[in-house]
């Protein structure tokens, strides 16, 4: 095996206020979506089907597909910086393995933090991974979005069937924020 | 504490996700005993493991040690496999 460990939890941002999301939009329309994947296999399309639901179902406005090179490190800093100033809303997936979707979840709640609406997706098979993540950022009911596991050997059309479920968990989370009932 | 089957059942079936949820990225999980009422949880490469996929040692000590509250035992402590920190 490769390189060590990587630590998600390790990042240069200043943690201001755990439990505390972005203030949310009243609307989808126009807004600006950023589709932040991670490089796992299939997470692109994923993120990708999801943005053209959001567009067909909200109106919503350009999408905006950025990278997370090194899907276990924390966002870097020129990365939440392109977020911030080129994104209304943040869609980041898909967490499906233990240390990218541990790492999913700090990267929402670091863009959360900043001021940015973000919805985690992460596979079930790694619920406890993410859970542990937003535990350890102080952030116990953080909500992130599950699908089942996995998602790396969908179909284009499996994908596209995905999409069309988790496009509304999406909308909910960046629209309402912290629903009473969590993402199943 | 004297370790009897139900015991080792009960750690067995608190750790069964977290072998499931290893076991996705290629790594096995085994445990033992160390001393009366601890765990030694080991989790080893298999041969198809993913390169990064682990997640660090406090997180992975995190979940354990909220695993086994249910059992009669508390987590001693990780081990990673070897090179890994």
């Amino acid at each position: 095996m490769s390189g060590g460990i990587i630590d998600p939890t390790k990042s240069r941002s200043t943690v201001t206020a755990a439990g505390t999301d972005a203030s949310r939009p009243e609307q989808l329309r126009d807004l600006r979506v950023g589709l932040l994947e991670n490089g796992k296999r299939n997470a692109a399309q994923v993120l990708d089907a999801v943005g053209h639901v959001l567009a067909e179902r909200h109106g919503t406005g350009p999408l905006v597909p950025l990278i997370k090179k090194q899907f276990a490190m924390p966002l870097p800093d020129d990365l939440v910086d392109e977020l911030l100033a080129g994104c209304d809303v943040v869609v980041i997936g898909v967490g499906d393995c233990g240390s990218c979707s541990a790492s999913a979840v700090a990267d929402g709640i670091r863009l959360e933090q900043a001021g940015l609406p973000a919805a985690v997706i992460c596979t079930d098979a790694f619920e406890t991974t993410s859970q542990a993540m937003a535990e350890l950022k102080g952030d116990q009911a953080y909500p992130f979005i599950l699908t089942e596991h996995p998602i790396a050997n969908l179909t284009g059309e499996q994908i596209a069937q995905r999409a069309g479920g988790l496009a509304e968990r999406v909308a909910e989370r960046l629209l309402v924020g912290r629903p009473a009932s969590e993402a199943a | 504490m004297t370790q009897n089957v139900d015991d080792s059942a009960a750690v067995d079936a608190a750790l069964q996700q977290f072998r499931d949820m290893l076991a996705n990225d290629g790594y096995l999980l085994t445990w033992s005993k160390s001393g009366e009422d601890q765990v030694v949880v080991q989790v080893e490469a298999g041969p198809d493991a993913c390169a990064d996929c682990l997640v660090p040692q406090p997180v992975m000590e995190a979940i354990m040690s909220e695993a086994l509250e249910a059992t009669p035992y508390r987590l001693d402590h990780v081990v990673l496999p070897a090179g890994e920190h």
